[in-house]
């Protein structure tokens, strides 16, 4: 007896489909993890503060920590509108389901990435007399941010994956458009699997953009695409060393400048 | 003919009140650090006028480093009165040359007094050229392009105009502690404080960074150092202050290394000598 025929063809006829979903989905992703990036950074000082505010933030990040995307979706797209009588467009609904879980994750990345940087540097930025706030984005955020990148990346990536889950509420992305394949072709196996492949192809490429910006935050900044942004820079300082190297030696007098 | 004027200095109006004497810059009484119930500084006073080169000394755990870092408030003493240029830190005095003197802010400060690590801290996603930038547009709310040709009369003073676009890792020990020394000095501070500067250097790094500090004393920067390389200290120490159990044990000028009276400080020189 034979068995229902794979049709691969079908991945090829459907792949603007396909690859519009996922659009859809890195769109919803990309949105949320800007907003995470930014609430997640928020609780994780909150946490990490000694105010009664550290308790809050910290029942935020476990509570949302353990709840699941379909259930946080649900929550937003009809829970809010039932309760207050607020509507949201189904892509909004996801960025904002994402963000809620994300955010936790985000703020436990970031809390952990900000006690890594050495105390020191924050001493000496103290010390130079630089104001609090100034420490914190020009000394302690970039270092800390260099630590969390790598998992902001692997988050990134979850965030995506996550959206399938929004199928449930009709948003058009790679799972809801194979849904709706599906039901007219009856290729459940293919069809699927070109989803699955093309959210690990989009995991290759989130990779590949988080770890080109991993190269631009080593020090120094490594590859072709840091030689090209820190051209300028680059030759501003080559002209000052020329400049300066130009100059007889000077004993350690007070500067003149 | 060009008069130079001195910046006005918030020390200017007790100069009046004491007549014929010379008015610390840092002036620390009765000074006090606990951490928890362990007491570390048990009453610490010490005068430290411009131009002047102080070297703390003592064994692990003495305090020494406590102090110095009690000057520019890393440490927030427990009690105890800090005047630094003319301005009470911590608890004010009711009597003697500074009672009454206006209260400070950190921020303030720090802007007065530059401080060397023992782990040179210096920023590692920042080239040394940018280290120093940071602060002087920061503090001193200078230009992009003003401050960079600062920052490069700095990097040219330490001998490291050369390594002006290296990030810290890509220097040596000694190279980092002399571009922390140059970021703290292109601040002018009125004094310098060093704690333990050279300790964290492999022995033959040393001597570049205390030529560096050779040549800061020689400029007449008020210094406070906290130091085990006792030949640097007799060479520079005006002022040297022997501690022990965060209590000062003696105090000695530059016959100190010669001439300290007590068994505890003698025993320490010929420890490390």
């Amino acid at each position: 007896m034979d068995g229902p025929t794979l049709d691969w063809s079908l991945v090829w006829d459907s792949r603007q489909l396909l690859l519009d979903g996922l659009v859809v989905a890195v769109q919803v992703s990309a949105t949320a993890l800007a907003l995470s990036v930014a609430l997640g950074l928020v609780l994780a000082l909150l946490r990490t503060s000694s105010t009664p505010l550290s308790w809050i933030a910290a029942g935020y990040i476990n509570i949302f920590r353990g709840v699941p995307a379909l259930v946080s979706v649900i929550w937003v797209y009809f829970g809010v509108s039932l309760a207050f009588g607020l509507t949201f467009t189904v892509f909004q609904a996801g960025v904002i389901a994402l963000t809620l879980l994300y955010s936790a994750f985000l703020a436990e990345i970031f809390r952990s990435a900000l006690s890594a940087v050495p105390p020191g540097l924050k001493e000496a930025g103290q010390a130079l007399g630089l104001h609090p706030s100034r420490v914190f984005f020009s000394v302690t955020l970039p270092q800390a941010g260099k630590i969390a990148l790598p998992n902001i990346g692997s988050m990134f990536i979850g965030m995506v994956k996550d959206t399938s889950t929004f199928t449930v509420i009709g948003l058009l992305e790679v799972v809801r458009v194979t849904q709706n394949l599906v039901s007219t072709t009856f290729q459940p196996f293919v069809l699927y699997t070109a989803a699955a492949a093309i959210y690990v192809l989009a995991a290759f490429v989130i990779d590949f953009g988080f770890r080109l910006v991993e190269n631009l935050m080593t020090s120094p900044p490594q590859g072709r695409l840091a030689r090209a942004l820190r051209a300028r820079k680059r030759a501003r300082v080559e002209r000052l060393i020329a400049a300066h190297s130009r100059e007889p030696d000077e004993p350690l007098t007070p500067a003149a400048v | 003919m060009t008069t130079v004027t001195e910046p006005e200095s918030v020390a200017a109006p007790f100069a009046a009140s004491g007549v014929g004497r010379r008015v610390p810059i840092v002036s620390i009484e009765g000074l006090r650090k606990s951490f928890g119930s362990v007491e570390v500084l048990s009453g610490i006073d010490l005068d430290v006028h411009p131009g002047e080169h102080v070297v703390l000394l003592g064994p692990s755990g003495s305090g020494k480093s406590t102090v110095l870092r009690s000057i520019n408030l890393l440490e927030r003493p427990s009690a105890g009165s800090l005047v630094v240029d003319g301005r009470e830190h911590a608890t004010p005095r009711s009597s003697g040359l500074f009672a009454g003197a206006p209260r400070g802010t950190a921020l303030q400060l720090r802007r007065t007094v530059g401080m060397v690590f023992q782990q040179f801290n210096l920023f590692g996603h920042l080239s040394a050229l940018d280290n120093i930038v940071l602060p002087l547009r920061s503090v001193r709310r200078m230009s992009r392009r003003d401050a960079e040709e600062r920052a490069a009369v700095e990097l040219r003073r330490v001998g490291l105009i050369a390594r002006a676009g290296h990030y810290p890792n890509q220097l040596s020990g000694g190279q980092q502690q002399r571009v922390a020394i140059a970021r703290a000095l292109a601040l002018d501070p009125q004094v310098m404080l060093f704690d333990e500067p050279t300790s964290a250097l492999d022995p033959e790094l040393v001597g570049e960074v205390l030529r560096t500090m050779r040549l800061v004393a020689e400029t007449g920067m008020t210094m406070i150092v906290v130091t085990h390389e006792i030949g640097f200290a007799r060479e520079v120490g005006d002022l040297n202050v022997f501690l022990e159990h965060g209590k000062v044990v003696e105090t000695g000028g530059r016959e100190f290394y010669d001439e300290c009276r007590s068994q505890r400080a003698r025993d320490f020189l010929q420890a490390v000598r």
